[in-house]
């Protein structure tokens, strides 16, 4: 696929995801949210972008159910915004980008169902952006699994989801993203955009995998078993240099990590718990993320910067918001949180 | 009499070149400003006259297009 960019197309989208950037919750407003109880996170909110979704939820909802569909719903309606008012390579970079979201509310669909939830509860976690419309998945709500599986014929995604019933489910969520990376690294950059975001998603690639070698070597599952859950593409950890960190015992594997271009923000882990360290990968990745995206300011990746940044705002208040409703402690709440 | 007035008329020609080709630059560079004072100014209207102002500023270039004209028609006449 060729396509051109124009400086003046990445200048209008860039500006406009900057002036979004702005309107995040600044990362020392989390110290004062901490110290607020669950009605006045609420009330905070309130005087924020997500006024407009909790005032039309709040009829319906109350407690942290309200404060959940609120944000599920701003952070669609705010990456269908990016989507809409972009144009040119960067409209085709984001839309491919946010096919994830199509993996996500599939697997709704589908964990809904079998776990036997209400369709009105399905609708409220589905996130209105990707490849298909909130009707469709609508549409599918009613049908049984085997039907909803038939629906996906034809498309990459049939193969993962045709083993739906012999397999865990979370073994083909796994199937699904490999299939969704697969498909957006199938692309052949040849000009510096796709370039950018090549490397992005290969980053990204990274941060999941070493995620996975991690969690899954702290409970001692087999490097064969590992292997079969890695992305390949990675930036730095191809599925060779994965299967030589997997085969490694815990202290190698920290000690091995040295190097990678991640390693400056996850120096001197020595902390056990695997959320600490997870969210330590995910601040890295970050700065880097914001590193690169000063260093190509007309590109795409000031625009993916704020789609992760605005993920992981929605992430921390809906960890914050039913932290603090189930009386969780500060302290623990607040290592949880991923404060850039 | 003829050389006079072709030396008029290439004359002519340099001012208007001084113009439009600075005009043209100008052009090239508010592109790029003005896609971004849009883009900012949709999402918050604060940004109008600060972006209108960034917007102009390769309008400059103009200006000096514009002089170099000037000195040509009214100099060299």
């Amino acid at each position: 696929m060729i396509l051109k960019s124009k400086k003046s197309s990445w200048a209008y989208i860039v500006a406009r995801v900057k002036v979004m950037k702005r309107r995040l919750i600044p990362s020392e407003e989390y110290r004062k949210l901490l110290n607020m109880d669950f009605n006045e996170i609420v009330r905070y909110l309130e005087e924020t972008d997500y006024k407009r979704e909790i005032d039309e939820l709040a009829y319906k909802y109350s407690g942290p159910r309200l404060l959940d569909y609120a944000l599920t719903l701003n952070l669609g309606r705010t990456y269908k915004k990016i989507q809409d008012v972009s144009f040119g390579v960067a409209k085709y970079l984001i839309t491919e980008y946010l096919r994830r979201w199509d993996i996500w509310n599939i697997i709704n669909v589908i964990r809904g169902k079998m776990a036997g939830v209400s369709a009105e509860e399905i609708e409220e976690s589905l996130v209105p952006i990707g490849e298909y419309t909130i009707d469709f998945y609508k549409s599918l709500i009613p049908k049984e699994i085997d039907e909803i599986v038939k629906t996906f014929e034809g498309t990459p995604y049939y193969s993962a989801l045709s083993k739906i019933g012999s397999e865990p489910l979370s073994i083909i969520e796994d199937e699904l993203y490999k299939i969704y990376y697969q498909k957006l690294l199938k692309e052949r950059p040849n000009e510096i955009a796709l370039k950018l975001f090549m490397d992005f998603i290969r980053m990204e690639i990274d941060i999941k995998n070493i995620k996975t070698i991690l969690r899954l070597k702290r409970e001692d599952v087999s490097t064969d078993e590992i292997m079969k859950r890695i992305i390949p593409g990675g930036f730095e950890i191809t599925e060779r240099e994965a299967a030589k960190l997997s085969a490694m015992t815990w202290d190698e594997l920290i000690k091995a990590l040295e190097g990678y271009w991640f390693w400056k923000g996850i120096e001197g882990i020595t902390d056990k718990s695997i959320s600490r360290i997870e969210i330590k990968f995910d601040k890295a990745w970050m700065e880097i993320v914001a590193k690169r995206a000063i260093n190509y300011p007309l590109s795409i990746l000031p625009v993916l910067q704020y789609i992760v940044l605005k993920k992981i705002e929605v992430d921390n208040l809906r960890t914050l918001g039913w932290g603090k409703w189930q009386g969780i402690p500060n302290e623990e709440i607040e290592e949880q949180l991923v404060i850039l | 009499m003829a050389e006079d007035a072709i030396a008029r008329g290439l004359i002519a020609v340099g001012a208007g070149l001084a113009v439009g080709i600075a005009g043209i630059g100008a052009g090239i560079g508010e592109s790029g400003i003005g896609a971004a004072a849009v883009g900012a100014t949709a999402e918050d209207r604060s940004f109008f006259g600060l972006g209108i102002l960034f917007t102009v500023i390769p309008e400059t270039i103009v200006i000096f297009g514009l002089v170099i004209a000037f000195i040509l028609m009214f100099a060299f006449h």
